[in-house]
């Protein structure tokens, strides 16, 4: 498992100081619903319905969980320092066999400047949730989820039940179907591509991947989310990590295209053809 | 701590994607963050536009000479979320001064961290320096 490390971890751990009380069941129903209570639907189903940010593990509004530095750095407070070095600390390392590994390892010493991000293509799954710069609403009927990204303007829609569908070719963000178990709702994703990145830097698969993400609202402003990449081309064993998705109440979606000014792909080249160094 | 907050603890602890939390490109492969610079310029023009930002700034040096530089920040959306508003919070004609780091190509581009304003005010325009290149250590372990 990939372990990462927030910095300042005084921030996580005030954030974790105060974390809410266990999750409530739908026996609770006939009590008076406490503040931090996980929302339910008629049928005591946790309701996901919300828009919330991964990436970022702070309650409250977008500008009160980003504010300081913020994530990436877009935070509103002034007084926050410019320059920092990179927030998080790698501790663990993604289950790779050692060819896989060897292009992972090119990528990050190639600094990203290969990040299928950079051509506007869609990131994939779970790569796409975990874009801290952007929120994702998840729309939740009885018969499917919706989860919509603004990252990318891409959608994914999850039926619930149902058996995966065979009538499309690879794609980047996979068949995605779904179902309940207790108060957890399990995604199964098959029919990927081979051209995306699994999370961060260089983390490639094949188009043998299954994604299984697990999805558990513990409390009225957080999900667990729990995301095993099984793919037997590029891993020696399942892969899982944990992180979570964060309620950002009174944050809206908004358009992003982008292909409108992507000149930094002519940058890029413009690097490659004159030999400027840039390899770490 | 009882267990349920301590797994919670645990999760978050447990984080994650140190180049997938953060931005559209590498600013790592285009810029050095080893070369920091500051300047003050004339704004001469705006591109409020996806996946970046771009202002440009009109430079002289201590001879008066004047150079033109390109700084290059966040999505749009990102900045609405930042406190920006097109035409309003930056326009051409405005005297800023901003931090940030000079790309590889040792061309009159930046990339850029931070705006001051003429009246004290500063918003970050950019993400830190290296964003996208992967953080410090790889995904895997190194041979």
């Amino acid at each position: 498992m990939r372990r990462l490390l927030l910095v300042p971890a005084l921030a996580t751990t005030t954030w974790c100081l105060a974390c809410g009380s266990p999750p409530s069941t739908a026996n609770d129903q006939s009590k008076p619903a406490a503040a931090n209570a996980v929302p339910r639907t008629a049928d005591g189903t946790p309701d996901l319905t919300g828009v919330w940010q991964g990436g970022n593990g702070r309650r409250g509004t977008w500008e009160e969980a980003n504010s300081g530095l913020g994530v990436g750095g877009t935070g509103l407070d002034p007084s926050a320092p410019a320059n920092p070095s990179s927030q998080q600390v790698i501790t663990d390392a993604a289950p790779y066999k050692p060819e896989h590994a060897a292009r992972v390892l090119d990528s990050f010493n190639k600094r990203g400047i290969d990040d299928p991000a950079g051509l506007c293509l869609p990131l994939g799954v779970p790569r796409l949730a975990l874009v801290g710069l952007f929120p994702i609403q998840i729309v939740q009927t009885p018969t499917q989820v919706v989860i919509l990204h603004e990252y990318m303007s891409i959608f994914r829609v999850i039926p619930l039940n149902a058996e995966h569908r065979t009538d499309v070719g690879p794609t980047y963000m996979g068949d995605s179907v779904g179902h309940w178990e207790g108060d957890t709702l399990v995604v199964d994703v098959v029919g990927f591509n081979d051209k995306g990145w699994l999370t961060g830097t260089g983390t490639v698969h094949s188009d043998a991947l299954h994604v299984t993400e697990r999805y558990t609202r513990v409390d009225k402003d957080q999900i667990d989310y729990v995301i095993t990449m099984d793919d037997p081309n590029v891993f020696t064993e399942p892969w899982t990590v944990k992180t979570t998705l964060m309620l950002r109440e009174g944050t809206r979606l908004q358009e992003y295209v982008c292909a409108e000014n992507n000149v930094e792909m002519e940058h890029y080249a413009k690097i490659l053809k004159d030999g400027v160094a840039y390899k770490r | 701590m009882s267990r349920p907050v301590f797994g919670v603890c645990l999760a978050v602890l447990m984080w994650l994607f140190a180049s997938s939390a953060r931005a559209h490109h590498s600013f790592g492969a285009e810029f050095d963050a080893n070369k920091p610079i500051t300047l003050t310029g004339v704004v001469t023009k705006v591109e409020w536009t996806n996946p970046h930002s771009h202002f440009s700034l009109d430079v002289k040096d201590e001879k008066g000479r004047s150079a033109t530089w390109v700084l290059t920040g966040y999505t749009v959306n990102a900045l609405y979320r930042t406190g920006w508003k097109k035409d309003v919070t930056m326009k051409v004609g405005d005297t800023v001064t901003i931090f940030g780091w000079r790309a590889r190509d040792g061309s009159n581009s930046a990339h850029a961290r931070e705006v001051t304003f003429a009246d004290g005010k500063k918003l970050f325009y950019g993400p830190p320096s290296g964003t996208g290149e992967g953080g410090p250590t790889p995904a895997v372990k190194v041979p």
